[in-house]
């Protein structure tokens, strides 16, 4: 093919691409191409992400014989302990759950969690992204995902048994957010670097660094009272709002299992039948 | 068997970018394994082949981030035609001409992709300039180091075809 020709394929091709890219926004999440590159290079990462943890594993195996007595003496003592605590939230639960039916206030469900795999993470690079492999049951579209010491993110994209997790530090997530000690809410976005900003909190209210920010259950994604992160500084915005950054609750360099939380904050029948839903 | 060898080598780039990510967290930003391939494949001058393979490893690419899915295809399409292009303009037959190519192949891909972010994202996060030197520079030494590997196997698989060749000769 001559030069001239190859020309005219490449402005086709760019202009296809074009046209592409901002059709999507409507259609976020539904990429076919994206569920095939998934599906292509999903086991490749698996597989990769499988060999040196089994090395370390062995290693480690190794290397803490001698200190396994004393670990798993530890571990019953916490164990122990722990038990005593659910004891005591049981009963807190129970005393809420009477409370709330004495003034008919519906408590929403908890919801159940799964533990997967991290076999893909990319947290440094502008364009920050997770991919878990979620074993033989699929994650579901928006699904929260956490880790022990907060909240990571949603799953954007579902391909088998791999899923992209879109983190709560993109610049593109939203999360609404509430400030704990005063319940003042807002939204969390992903900030410069690895950081967080909480929007839209009026100059007015009262915001100090250390105040910890958890979602508040208004955004349809996430359940109210996971941990997001802490409020690092707080320096007067526009003419409106603070300018609030957080720091993560989560260390996002040192994940390598997350936790898929089986909540539906919207029931489907219900975002079907609204006029924003889709058919 | 081109078409195999090409695929090999994808899957080859896939490979080391998940171990390098594996090892090293910072590795993605520091080095970008496919743009490589995409810039040595433009250098054998055919711009059709080239500007096709740099949307097939563009749209893989895609598959491993967050932002919007053709980012990097749209970006790596321009990146395979224009090294097929300068393939055809300069001749480029010292290791130190493969790096500059690819080193101007990563600036030009970060150039694109940041671009088309601000188009199409609300409030794009730009990488640091930091980061973009040293994966510019990263990329051009990787390839000139696939570059120079690769010459000296094909000069050492060729020495060894003519010595077979002349062996039967005599024989």
């Amino acid at each position: 093919m001559d030069e001239r020709r190859t020309g005219w394929v490449l402005i086709v091709v760019l202009v296809g691409q074009l046209v592409y890219l901002a059709i999507q926004g409507a259609r976020a999440g539904e990429t076919r191409l994206e569920e095939v590159g998934l599906r292509v290079l999903g086991p490749m990462a698996h597989g990769v992400a499988s060999i040196p943890e089994e090395l370390s594993g062995a290693r480690e195996g190794v290397k803490l014989r001698g200190t396994l007595l004393e670990e798993n003496r530890q571990l019953r003592r916490e164990a122990a302990d722990l038990r005593l605590r659910l004891l005591r939230l049981t009963d807190v639960e129970g005393e809420l759950q009477r409370l709330g039916n004495a003034v008919r206030y519906p408590t929403p469900p908890a919801g159940r969690i799964r533990a997967v795999d991290i076999v893909y993470a990319d947290h440094t690079s502008w364009l920050r992204t997770l991919i878990l492999y979620t074993g033989p049951v699929e994650a579901r579209h928006n699904q929260p995902v956490l880790s022990p010491d907060g909240l990571v993110g949603r799953v954007v994209h579902v391909a088998g048994s791999y899923a992209k997790v879109q983190l709560i530090t993109d610049r593109a997530a939203g999360v609404g957010g509430m400030i704990l000690r005063t319940r003042r809410q807002g939204v969390v976005r992903g900030g410069l670097g690895t950081g967080l900003e909480l929007d839209y909190v009026p100059l007015q209210a009262d915001v100090r660094p250390g105040d910890r920010v958890l979602t508040a259950g208004i955004d349809g994604v996430y359940p109210r009272g996971i941990p997001i992160g802490t409020v690092a500084s707080v320096e007067p915005g526009g003419q409106l709002f603070h300018r609030i950054n957080v720091a993560p609750a989560v260390d996002f360099g040192t994940l390598d299992q997350v936790y898929l939380l089986e909540y539906q904050a919207v029931p489907q029948t219900l975002k079907e039948t609204s006029p924003s839903g889709k058919p | 068997m081109e078409s195999l060898k090409l695929i090999a080598t994808i899957a080859l780039a896939a490979l080391v970018h998940f171990i390098g990510v594996r090892l090293w967290p910072d590795f993605v930003r520091a080095v970008d394994v496919f743009l490589v391939v995409v810039a040595l494949h433009g250098l054998r001058g055919n711009s059709l082949s080239g500007l096709l393979v740099g949307l097939l490893v563009g749209l893989l690419q895609d598959t491993l981030t967050s932002g919007p899915f053709g980012l990097f295809g749209f970006a790596d399409t321009i990146i395979g035609y224009v090294t097929a292009r300068l393939a055809q303009r300069l001749v480029i037959q010292r290791p130190t001409g493969v790096l500059a190519l690819v080193s101007f192949a990563a600036v030009l891909q970060q150039a694109i992709t940041v671009g088309l972010a601000f188009l199409l994202l609300p409030a794009p996060e730009t990488p640091s300039p930091v980061w973009a030197v040293i994966r510019a520079g990263a990329c051009g030494v990787l390839g000139m180091a696939i570059y120079i590997v690769a010459g000296r196997w094909r000069n050492s698989s060729e020495t060894r075809r003519r010595g077979r060749m002349s062996r039967l000769r005599l024989g």
